[in-house]
């Protein structure tokens, strides 16, 4: 089941009131079939309970609920076993089972930015029963009781930013999570998780990447309870609540913006095309965001995290060529393995193009890549499978690219023709259509990872003709 | 009162408020080594059990371990530190094997209050294996100015997961249940290992870098020794002793 990218156009706000009013609105809106169950939970019925078990969660969940169901090698993160007991994302003590309504609202809101759905379609009693059977699957919970975390009050706006970020030094989040939040600590490499299997940090930057949650309670609640099953231990003892919820509202205040978007408007600019990071035209340009996946690389292996999952894409252009902005979170710099390739349509195919998450694929026509290497090489080239293209085992057309490597983050700027020249089977981009691409990112730190997007669409609005000045 | 001022008062507060409650320790660890205290109530004894655990054939290489990850750690240590699974001595002493009385005893054995103490020193764990009694404080103590999470995962007793973020920072646990291999690690460091047995009798002890261990204080009568090590698994002995009587018994374990 792919993840069901926004089809809306999303204007990105750096006005945090903007979002906030947008989260409210959300909320509002929602509040009807979220959270809390409005009825009275029923009583137990073990024979529905297997019977929605069965037929909702054991295709991920697997028949006896050890997270081994038909998909579950392709999903990341992994589909829970839910026969050990640990879960993750609950509002009691480390060590502690979750409480019902913990696994009830789990069940209903699913977890944003996996592969866990919401159950809003279940009706609440079904629901109810899939909390009891899950509860059947583990002895924790009669052995130990959930005890709740204790939170204090929230400070809303009188949340103070640098205490926040002064509880995030003392307790030294940044080991994991990166001194920006970009997943880049040195002990982020090697995180292993209860079933001992590699895991990554979130990356802090990313809404979309705090499974339980991403507001400033969520944040606080995951700090107090820990994420048990993860490396994510329990703050409960080392921080009073207090500056746990400063410390909630600074982590909150490092997530960008999300900029969604159906197509990406490219900017036309007179003159020759930024070639530097630094050029000040890159401002005005539109950003869309890619979320990136792990593309499985070994049959019947269970696909390792993705250290790369969002790349944020800009693009200009004149009438000559298109040069594009990307900026990605990379934990390590690999001169000698980092990569990036940008995918185009290849010329002559119409509709769909295959995704990459599927590619390379007998029988489908090569893609047209636009290559840049950490060690310095950009090329443009036609190839059937990814290794190829890396190789250099087919033509190339060298491209003007420059990039650079900062605490966690790559920024490169690539420029290509409308219409190369070489090499054969090059797409022409031609202003007034839709370009469509979609990006591969290697990175060098995590062999076993190809992380892959969908495709995008870029608008090349038409250009005028001008009078020669 | 400038901004700074203030978060520099705050930081104290926090550090002030997480140093008070915690009872003021003396730095040594108690070694694991040494037997418990005879407990009041129940019939303390007199005899004692001693031996070596030997170990026959050709140890593993001991692999030194990367402290690559944090350079807190990595400056620690000026020899390579090696991993401790198999720990044989010169003498072919098998170092970290948890002996102690598994059956035989008669009587209840309440918990003692001083605490056993585990502590993280130099991105490792000291002592690599130890016993404690149910519901015996166990007393995890940071002694590195780096994070680190102590993840323990009983399976009869409630696992957790906390941190300790600040240096000198103490936490205390207690294990309801007897179990067996109760696995510590963490995650900052992945490297760390330690293990902890909890036991209902104050009759344990872990063998030293010679693979000697002795336990004093016993009652006399019949009881089955069980010997644990981390790799090659368990071995029980019968020992009978008289009040006063000194017992000698050893184990060996065979690496392939």
């Amino acid at each position: 089941m792919a993840f069901p990218f926004h089809r809306i156009r999303f204007l990105a706000l750096a006005d945090r009131s903007a979002e906030v009013l947008a989260s409210v609105l959300v909320f509002a809106l929602g509040f009807g079939a979220a959270v809390a169950s409005a009825a009275e939970p029923p009583a137990p019925d073990a024979a529905a309970g297997r019977a929605a078990y069965e037929q909702s969660c054991a295709r991920c969940h697997g028949a006896l609920g050890a997270g081994d169901g038909v998909d579950a090698k392709r999903f990341y993160p992994r589909p829970r076993d839910l026969t050990m007991g640990v879960y993750k994302f609950r509002t009691t003590t480390s060590g502690t089972p979750p409480t019902d309504e913990d696994l009830f609202h789990i069940i209903a809101q699913g977890l944003p930015g996996t592969n866990m759905p919401d159950w809003q379609y279940l009706d609440e009693a079904t629901r109810w029963q899939i909390v009891y059977y899950l509860k059947s699957l583990s002895p924790i919970f009669e052995q130990t009781q959930p005890e709740p975390v204790q939170l204090s009050a929230d400070p809303g706006r009188h949340a103070d930013l640098t205490r926040g970020r002064a509880v995030y030094e003392t307790l030294k989040c940044a080991s994991c999570h990166g001194a920006q939040g970009r997943a880049n600590g040195t002990s982020a490499a090697g995180l292993v998780d209860d079933w001992g299997k590699r895991i990554r940090p979130a990356d802090l930057t990313l809404r979309w990447n705090y499974r339980g949650g991403a507001t400033p309670r969520d944040i606080v609640t995951r700090v107090m309870a820990g994420i048990d099953g993860a490396g994510m231990p329990s703050y409960a003892g080392a921080v009073t609540t207090e500056d746990a919820w400063q410390l909630a509202y600074y982590v909150a205040s490092l997530q960008q913006p999300d900029h969604v978007f159906r197509n990406l408007p490219a900017r036309v600019l007179d003159g020759t095309l930024p070639s530097t990071l630094e050029d000040p035209r890159w401002k005005d340009a539109e950003q869309a965001d890619l979320r990136m996946r792990n593309a499985v690389t070994a049959d019947g292996e269970w696909v390792a995290p993705a250290t790369v999952n969002q790349v944020s894409v800009q693009a200009v252009y004149n009438h000559e060529a298109v040069a594009l902005k990307l900026t990605w979170h990379d934990p390590a710099e690999n001169a000698d393995g980092d990569a990036l390739a940008v995918a185009f349509k290849p010329s002559g195919v119409q509709g769909d193009v295959i995704t990459l998450q599927a590619w390379p694929q007998r029988g489908q026509p090569p893609l047209d890549l636009c290559v840049w290497h950490a060690g310095g090489s950009a090329y443009e080239t036609v190839a059937a499978d990814p290794t190829a293209a890396l190789a250099g085992q087919t033509a190339q057309a060298p491209l003007t690219a420059a990039a650079a490597y900062a605490d966690g983050e790559w920024q490169l700027v690539l420029q290509r023709p409308l219409a190369p020249s070489g090499p054969a089977g090059a797409a022409p981009l031609v202003p007034g259509t839709l370009t469509s691409i979609a990006l591969m990112v290697w990175d060098r730190s995590n062999p076993e990872g190809r992380a892959v997007s969908a495709w995008l669409d870029i608008d090349l609005g038409a250009l005028q003709t001008h009078a020669a000045h | 009162m400038t901004r700074d001022h203030r978060i520099w008062t705050l930081f104290a507060a926090v550090l002030v408020a997480l140093g008070c409650g915690s009872k003021p320790e003396n730095a040594t660890a108690e070694p694991a080594t040494a037997p418990a205290a005879a407990p009041s109530g129940a019939a303390a004894g007199t005899a004692s059990i001693s031996g070596t655990v030997k170990f026959n054939g050709t140890a593993p290489q001991a692999t030194p371990v990367s402290m690559a990850a944090d350079p807190a750690c990595q400056q620690k240590h000026t020899a390579p530190v090696l991993t401790e699974d198999v720990v044989v001595g010169a003498g072919g002493g098998l170092q970290h094997v948890f002996v102690y009385v598994k059956s035989g005893l008669s009587g209840a054995f309440p918990a003692p209050a001083t605490p056993v103490v585990l502590d993280q020193a130099g991105c490792w764990y000291t002592p690599h294996v130890f016993g404690i009694q149910t519901n015996q404080p166990l007393e995890i103590v940071n002694s590195d100015a780096t994070l680190h999470n102590v993840n323990a995962k009983p399976v009869a007793n409630a696992p957790f997961n906390i941190a300790q973020p600040v240096q000198g920072m103490k936490t205390t646990k207690k294990f309801a249940k007897p179990e067996l291999n109760v696995k510590f690690k963490c995650n900052v460091h992945p490297w760390m290992r330690a293990i902890g047995h909890v036991v209902e009798s104050p009759y344990f002890a872990v063998s030293g870098p010679d693979g000697a261990f002795t336990i004093t204080g016993v009652p006399a009568g019949t009881y089955t020794l069980e010997a644990v090590h981390e790799k090659y698994g368990a071995q029980t002995q019968q020992v009978t002793v008289g009040d006063g009587q000194a017992q000698s018994v050893s184990f060996s374990f065979s690496g392939s």
